[in-house]
């Protein structure tokens, strides 16, 4: 019974088919990564996984749940959090604040509650701190927890992103390349960061466009070209598979 | 009844009578406008309907100036959900055109209901509000202000300002929280508005224009958007000014542009953008303990970004 699973997933826009009757399954416990050439659809996968778009055809299915036509608040209730291509973070915001939003879904104080702020809504508050402080830390951030968001440098801005979708205890972690824009230093606390997360018991589905990252990181390995499926297996397999290495250095014209 | 009446020349009085309901009004559109970034253009319409809301209940059903006031504050909310269901799912440009029209339509209704006195007004409204009064709900609306800042729902609101697709994938029914915070602005513009008609004791519906709204929002963005002591100063500076400014008679409203002006130049994110009570409350820890300083964090840039 794998945790996620893709199931001839189409979503068009216009003319244009970004992702093509793609299949794709993702066990529990494994580091899967989507790779591909610039505008294959990959981040594409990401938003019709977290309901940003609905699929023109096809399903998607997490845990025996239909995820189709589910908003993406809902789906990160069921247990899939995300980061962003472009860094989404809330700028303005301190950094722990920023985590703190991401235990949104785990808590449930209202406008009564904020108004009247009762102990049970006083004690709430106290456990997202505490779960907000535990992410910080665990990515290494909890000494700039009261710095805005916007003035962290680049690579702590994407560390910050995983510590708030890991905020919300997600069973499933997309990653959109996380390692974009980072230095080799950067690179290796991260893969330690992932590692780690994984052995927490986390599934994590990450894009990627860094090969050497990707290869060293991962389970499982899909490739997709076009919107096309056109490998999937482990990093070695993907990397002899002629298909792949077409679609990143060009086919030799006969 | 009334700790703080009669204290104060009665000139005074009206003054400080006046800033107080401008905060109460300021405050309702900075959770709208400032703190979850949706333009309000129309915020006058809410108060509109709490005014004449209130002024009815204490004209025609007697009731009590407390009633009065929450069945304003009650009604102007029930026109925030109605209003706000199909036009919070717009942005920005959009959004403020709609709340805009919201506001035209209703003046021009109200023109066109006899029973409300029409264009005529509505007059004879009992002189109900006191300074003691105004205070007490100005707390009471500063400190569920504050709380909503810290907290869940507040931390959503601010969310949805910042990045409304970021707060969707982190578990926020964006539209949902909308709703419910534009309610409560509304709900707070109603009871400025019944404050303000058991004040002035003429409801007219061209006092509820667009002009009134701008009027508000001058406030919250002089202030700062989002800042609630930003707002409280810049509807008091607001209020204020033109009285200060009655010296010079017919300039008056000429200064009052011409200050605004340099203002937004020289301090575009308002008077204390950025500026919470709870940061003012640290900044006056550090004051108090000079020793312990909190670590100056030496030229952390980084790759920057």
């Amino acid at each position: 019974m794998p945790l996620l699973e893709l199931n001839e997933v189409t979503i068009r826009f216009g003319g244009l088919i970004a992702v093509d009757s793609v299949d794709l399954v993702i066990e529990k416990g494994e580091i899967l990564s989507l790779i591909g050439p610039n505008g294959a659809g990959k981040s594409t996968v990401f938003n019709l996984v977290t309901g940003i778009y609905p699929p023109t055809a096809g399903t998607i299915t997490y845990k025996e749940q239909r995820l189709n036509g589910k908003k993406s608040y809902h789906i990160n209730r069921l247990g899939i959090a995300r980061t962003f291509q472009n860094i989404r973070l809330f700028p303005e915001l301190p950094v722990l604040d920023n985590v703190k939003v991401g235990r949104h879904c785990r808590s449930k104080a209202s406008v009564f509650g904020a108004l009247l702020r009762t102990p049970a809504v006083k004690a709430e508050e106290k456990a997202i701190e505490q779960k907000a402080l535990e992410c910080l830390e665990l990515m290494g951030l909890d000494h700039k927890k009261d710095e805005a968001a916007k003035n962290l440098p680049y690579g702590e801005q994407r560390r910050l992103e995983i510590a708030r979708a890991m905020a919300s205890d997600p069973e499933l972690l997309l990653l959109d390349e996380p390692a974009a824009g980072m230095n080799s230093t950067e690179k290796k606390v991260l893969v330690e960061k992932i590692t780690s997360i994984r052995d927490m018991g986390l599934t994590v589905f990450l894009v990627e466009h860094d090969m050497k990252f990707v290869m060293g990181i991962s389970d499982r390995v899909a490739v997709l070209d076009y919107g096309r499926k056109i490998a999937d297996g482990s990093p070695t397999e993907v990397q002899k598979n002629p298909d792949v290495i077409a679609a990143y250095l060009g086919k030799e014209v006969v | 009844m009334g700790l703080l009446d009669g204290l104060l020349p009665a000139y005074y009085e009206s003054i400080l009578i006046t800033v107080g309901i401008y905060i109460i009004l300021a405050l309702g559109l900075n959770l709208i406008t400032g703190v979850t970034g949706q333009l309000n253009l129309g915020h006058a319409a809410y108060m509109c309907i709490g005014a004449y809301t209130s002024a009815i209940m204490s004209m025609h059903y007697g009731m009590p100036f407390i009633v009065a006031i929450l069945a304003g504050g009650l009604l102007a909310a029930a026109f925030g959900v109605v209003i706000g269901y199909p036009t919070l799912r717009l942005t920005g440009d959009y959004l403020a055109i709609c709340t805009l029209g919201f506001g035209e339509i209703l003046k021009s209704v109200l023109y066109n209901v006899p029973a409300v006195g029409g264009a005529m007004g509505l007059a004879g409204i009992p002189p109900k509000t006191t300074l003691t009064i105004v205070f007490i709900v100005m707390i009471i609306v500063i400190i569920s202000m504050v709380r909503v800042e810290s907290s869940r729902f507040g931390r959503a609101l601010v969310a949805i300002r910042e990045d409304e697709i970021a707060a969707e994938c982190n578990g926020i029914n964006a539209t949902k929280y909308k709703l419910q915070m534009f309610s409560l602005g509304c709900f707070i513009a109603g009871i400025g508005g019944a404050l303000w008609a058991h004040k002035i004791m003429v409801l007219q519906p061209r006092d509820f224009g667009f002009l009134k709204s701008i009027e508000i929002l001058n406030m919250v963005v002089l202030g700062g958007l989002g800042s609630i002591p930003g707002t409280i100063l810049g509807a008091t500076v607001l209020t204020s000014i033109p009285e200060i400014l009655r010296f010079s008679s017919e300039y008056r409203m000429l200064l009052y542009g011409a200050l605004l002006v340099a203002m937004m130049i020289f301090r575009p994110h308002g008077l204390m953008g950025g500026v919470s009570f709870n940061s003012i409350a640290k900044r006056g820890m550090r004051w108090l303990k000079p020793g312990d300083k909190p670590d100056d964090k030496p030229g952390q840039k980084g790759m920057g970004g």
